[in-house]
């Protein structure tokens, strides 16, 4: 099976801290790939890197079979991306914004504006549509700008904790179709804190502490290779990988 | 009590960490501070001279005079989040306090004495003493005189306080938000630009006016007068006056701070509803072809809707016009061709500085995120910029039809818009290489993190205009040298010549500014979020 994602020895230093140390890994064309890590782990920042949005320090990565250092416009057709913080006009209106992103991508306009009413009516932003995004609420804008990411098609598709903040209706509606994605042979490289979630979508999981993987491949594997309980969640082994001290002791005041 | 205090403990800790935070901001306080003193020195000084001529030489004068130029003070004060942007009188986010068991009198208040300490109040406060010394002497009226100008002054704190949460209360509706931002930026350039309109075409006609404004006392209408005018009385010895006048100040203030509560509570409990902001149910349009039309469609609509960009496009118009009448009215007849062709290259370097790429905003990520060529992003992004700045460029050809004919009208246009073409294709280094990071819109545009280029800003400004006019100078030169032949069918030949030209050299600007792009994406992003 080739790789859609081929990330090596990728670091990444801001003013003398390192927030991503040397990281190397694959994502197998296909896979719904989960990167995993507390806050400031440096996921984010690998996202970015792997987007082309942030100059990495040291090491390369091939996106899609093209290298990151070299072929950064043509990595930017294939993949669709939604990163942390959401990357929208806030004086366009919605459907606006999704018809600039598709035009962006080179659509045409008969094309931009029914994949546009396509994806509007799918993740019931329909009546919204001529809302100025910067009246939308923090889930509208989230799934404003998911649609940014797949209106064009993309192969591989970055999503950076792209459930976190809309209704759980729209959220079932989104995961159904990442994992419909998956099945058509898109590449999701995705980020999430409910780990249950990702539990239930990745067919793969990378943990990532402090700046370095600290585990790869599916549950089972990890679980095999850390020596946990065959019963034990995702939540169980992360705890375990990161090395969290869950603190059990009781507040005083509270008795 | 103790909440009181704990308040304005927090409101101040959290002044001087936003002030020592960051390094931009603690430089600008200390430049600006002794210049302060020196402006609340000085105005102390006019203060008192002034009000000490008057009761000696015009004491009927004094009260229209004071009451006029302390409701103009106060006015401004008032409207200064409005006019501003920023409130001279702050009023802090009550939203995060709400949910203490604080009443929110208590936290209005908090607010109102906390803006006391802010050092552009406690820079008023010597003016208000020396006034007061002016009108009263040093004897025992002085304090009661300065107790009613201190009136005005907490009335015009107060007043500026409920104009911020009204503010906030409209901002809940985007159509009334960005109308009230609009009229503000409206009132700033008028207040700017009044003065100078007046005195280069209607100095007698603003001489009447004020006349008759003084000689009927209007601004003893205006609640900001009316502790100035009790300290007149005082001063006077005038004991009735002073205490009707007094206490005419004293309801103001109160029914100010009763209307800033009663707008807090009712704003942060949700019971000010403005309503569903406006949205249409049209299909979007999407009238030019291809990516880069989508680009230019993009900014043309943005800029439209974003008051301050829109104030942009007006304040464009503004400054041409007004300099055309000043030379008009200066030389009294039809201004010689040299200086109109002249003042045209100077109105074409209106492109400079658009900042272009920071003001993306978090839209950069979407843009640069995507495939098309950087050469195409940058000729979309000067194409809008160009757009945008048409009315000035039709009301500078226009202004020279007026004052100098209509021979000099297409020369007019072609140097004004090579120069616009050498312009954009110069700022984009400067809007790639180094970006004015902008705050996300909500936030605290002088929240530390959210620094400007500073003080590098103006040495980047002139450097970028005098480079824009070196290389648009041979275009320029091809547009003037018919007029300097005295053979004006020259221009047929050396006019388009002159935008071919500086075409072929924007378009050599612009490529390699997208080579520049393409290497510095990553940097780029940072710098414009203010990462780095």
């Amino acid at each position: 099976m080739d790789d859609a994602i081929v990330v090596e020895g990728l670091a990444r230093t801001f003013r003398r801290q390192t927030a991503v140390d040397h990281v190397s890994f694959r994502v197998a064309r296909g896979r719904f790939f989960g990167f995993l890590g507390p806050n400031g782990a440096g996921k984010s920042t690998t996202i970015r890197m792997l987007t082309g949005l942030l100059r990495p320090s040291a090491g390369d990565a091939l996106v899609e079979g093209l290298r990151l250092s070299q072929d950064l416009l043509a990595i930017k057709r294939r993949i669709g991306v939604l990163t942390e913080e959401l990357p929208l006009y806030e004086r366009l209106t919605g459907e606006e914004h999704l018809l600039f992103a598709a035009r962006l991508h080179g659509l045409d306009r008969a094309e931009a504006r029914r994949r546009a009413q396509e994806l509007l009516e799918f993740l019931s932003l329909a009546e919204d549509r001529g809302k100025l995004v910067v009246d939308y609420s923090q889930g509208m804008r989230k799934k404003l700008a998911l649609a940014c990411a797949l209106v064009h098609g993309p192969s591989l598709l970055f999503l950076d904790e792209p459930l976190n903040g809309i209704d759980p209706v729209s959220g079932r509606i989104v995961s159904d179709l990442l994992r419909r994605l998956t099945a058509r042979g898109v590449t999701i490289f995705f980020t999430s804190h409910g780990l249950d979630v990702v539990e239930r979508l990745c067919d793969e999981v990378a943990v990532i502490d402090r700046g370095r993987i600290v585990a790869q491949g599916t549950l089972d594997e990890i679980r095999a290779e850390r020596a946990l309980r065959g019963d034990a969640t995702l939540e169980d082994v992360f705890l375990k990988l990161v090395q969290a001290d869950v603190r059990r002791e009781d507040l005083s005041w509270i008795g | 009590m103790d909440r009181l205090s704990a308040l304005l403990a927090l409101r101040l800790k959290l002044q001087l960490r936003a002030a020592l935070g960051s390094r931009p901001r603690l430089l600008a306080l200390l430049l600006v501070l002794p210049g302060l003193a020196a402006f609340s020195l000085l105005g102390a000084l006019l203060a008192y001279s002034l009000a000490r001529a008057a009761e000696a030489s015009q004491p009927q004068l004094t009260l229209p005079v004071l009451s006029a130029a302390v409701a103009m003070a106060g006015l401004g004060w008032a409207l200064s989040p409005i006019v501003a942007g920023i409130a001279a009188t702050e009023t802090h986010d009550l939203g995060r306090l709400l949910h203490y068991p604080v009443p929110v009198a208590t936290l209005v208040a908090s607010s109102l004495v906390a803006n006391l300490l802010q050092p552009l109040v406690l820079a008023q406060l010597p003016v208000v003493a020396a006034l007061a010394l002016g009108l009263a002497g040093a004897g025992v009226r002085w304090p009661i005189a300065a107790g009613g100008l201190l009136l005005s002054f907490a009335l015009a704190l107060s007043a500026g306080q409920a104009v911020s949460l009204a503010l906030h209360a409209v901002s809940r509706r985007r159509r009334w938000h960005d109308r009230a931002q609009l009229a503000g930026i409206g009132l700033v350039m008028a207040f700017t630009f009044l003065p100078m309109l007046l005195l280069t075409a209607g100095a007698p006609a603003a001489r009447h006016l004020v006349h008759a404004l003084l000689e009927a006392d209007a601004f003893v209408l205006v609640p900001f007068s009316w502790g100035a005018r009790a300290a007149v009385h005082a001063a006077r010895g005038e004991a009735a006056a002073f205490f009707g006048w007094a206490a005419a100040a004293v309801i103001a203030v109160a029914l100010s701070v009763g209307l800033s509560t009663r707008l807090a509570q009712r704003l942060y409990r949700g019971e000010l509803d403005l309503g569903e902001a406006a949205h249409g149910t049209r299909p979007a349009t999407m009238p030019l072809p291809g990516a880069l039309g989508a680009l230019v469609e993009k900014d043309l609509r943005v800029t439209w809707r974003d008051p301050r960009l829109k104030a942009l496009i007006f304040s464009g118009l503004i400054a041409p016009l007004l300099i055309l009448l000043a030379l008009y009215q200066g030389i009294g007849g039809p201004v010689p061709p040299g200086v109109v062709l002249a003042f045209a290259s100077v109105s074409g370097l209106g492109v400079l500085d658009g900042n272009v790429f920071a003001l993306e905003r978090q839209g950069l990520g979407l843009l640069l995120g995507s495939p098309l060529s950087r050469l195409a992003i940058l000729a979309a992004k000067n194409a809008g910029a160009i757009a945008l700045r048409l009315p000035a460029l039709l009301l500078v050809a226009l202004a020279a039809l007026l004052v100098a004919g209509p021979a000099l009208v297409p020369a007019v246009v072609s140097i004004m818009l090579a120069t616009q073409l050498l312009a954009a294709g110069l700022d984009n280094y400067v809007s790639i290489l180094a970006p004015a990071p902008v705050p996300a819109a909500g936030r605290d545009r002088s929240a530390p993190g959210s620094s400007t280029r500073g003080l590098g800003a103006a040495a980047i400004a002139l450097a970028a205009m005098a480079a824009s006019l070196l290389v648009s100078a041979p275009f320029a030169f091809l547009a003037w040298l018919p007029y300097l032949l005295e053979a004006r069918w020259l221009w047929l030949l050396t006019l388009p010549l002159a935008l071919a030209g500086a075409s072929a050299a924007y378009f050599m600007l612009a490529s390699g500014a997208a080579g520049l792009l393409a290497r510095r994406e990553p940097e780029l992003i940072a710098l414009a979020a203010g990462e780095e």
